[in-house]
């Protein structure tokens, strides 16, 4: 059973992420939530986390900024964008700055299951 | 009505693609996202810019373009709208509609973002805004640069408008 951290500014994506997580058939104990990068920082604290799934277009610190600062303090948990951002150049500077993977908003349970399958 | 000629040349884009890829992209969002098929309604016979118990969900796009991706919405559907998304009733126009709908301006603001990109657009997306109301009234300052979409969903439409134009 894994511990995921959810990233997103819209209280309505993290509750299809975490209803499609658990629909995908992935074995989710925890989910922690956050509304943006600075909420995200300070949630890696929260406890053992197995996977992060963080938004892009967020206010106060976006997804990318997150993600480097986040490998910066040594989280070395897989972090998957999900995002509406789906252009090679931002997916590209996300995994520049230590993302492992991006999936493209909106999502289907079967491409959870398919991207984040091997990391869980 | 009609999208910015020289925005859509610099695209490499018509007009009529940017519709399809709009009309695709709202298809997919609702069908995937929200667990409801949608059939657009194109074109718009009358331009609309009052509306009346509605929600309005709205994504600012800036760069060397600028424009807005907006999605304008009787409260009723939204609430069902809403309601799908949750997997819960929702029985009242409050947070949870407005955050379902600027999230679905920003899932449909990011598809045309995309699109956009490939043709060489630098564009930027905004954090969704939403506007609700018994009555109000949307003022684009160049009614011209714009394209709006109707869509029917069971009984009730829904608008999804885009407006570009170059910045400088």
């Amino acid at each position: 059973m894994s511990n995921i951290l959810i990233v997103d500014d819209s209280s309505t994506m993290r509750k299809i992420i975490t209803r499609s997580l658990r629909q995908a058939g992935l074995s989710v104990e925890t989910i922690f939530e956050a509304a943006d990068g600075i909420e995200g920082l300070n949630a890696l604290g929260s406890g053992p986390i197995d996977l992060i799934l963080s938004d892009i277009n967020m206010p106060n610190m976006d997804g990318l900024e997150f993600v480097k600062q986040a490998r910066a303090q040594g989280c070395t948990v897989p972090i998957v964008m999900i995002t509406t951002e789906g252009g090679e150049d931002i997916i590209g500077e996300a995994i520049t700055s230590g993302a492992n993977g991006s999936i493209r908003k909106p999502f289907t349970p079967d491409q959870l299951q398919e991207k984040l399958g091997g990391l869980l | 009505m009609s999208l910015n000629a020289k925005v859509m040349e610099f695209a490499h884009l018509q007009e009529k693609e940017m519709t399809r890829y709009i009309i695709d992209a709202t298809r997919e969002v609702f069908s995937t996202m929200v667990a409801m098929e949608v059939a657009d309604c194109y074109p718009l016979v009358e331009p609309v810019t009052q509306f009346h118990c509605s929600i309005t969900g709205m994504i600012g796009m800036a760069g060397s373009y600028t424009g807005m991706l907006s999605i304008h919405c009787p409260a009723l559907l939204a609430m069902r709208i809403t309601s799908n998304m949750l997997g819960m009733e929702v029985e009242e126009v409050g947070e949870d509609v407005n955050d379902a709908l600027g999230e679905i301006a920003n899932m449909l603001g990011g598809h045309v973002k995309q699109v956009l990109s490939k043709g060489g657009l630098d564009l930027n997306l905004s954090i969704p805004t939403v506007i609700s109301g018994e009555t109000y009234t949307i003022h684009s300052t160049d009614n011209d640069d714009c394209v709006v979409i109707p869509f029917q969903c069971d009984e009730e439409k829904f608008l999804v408008g885009l407006t570009l134009k170059k910045e400088i």
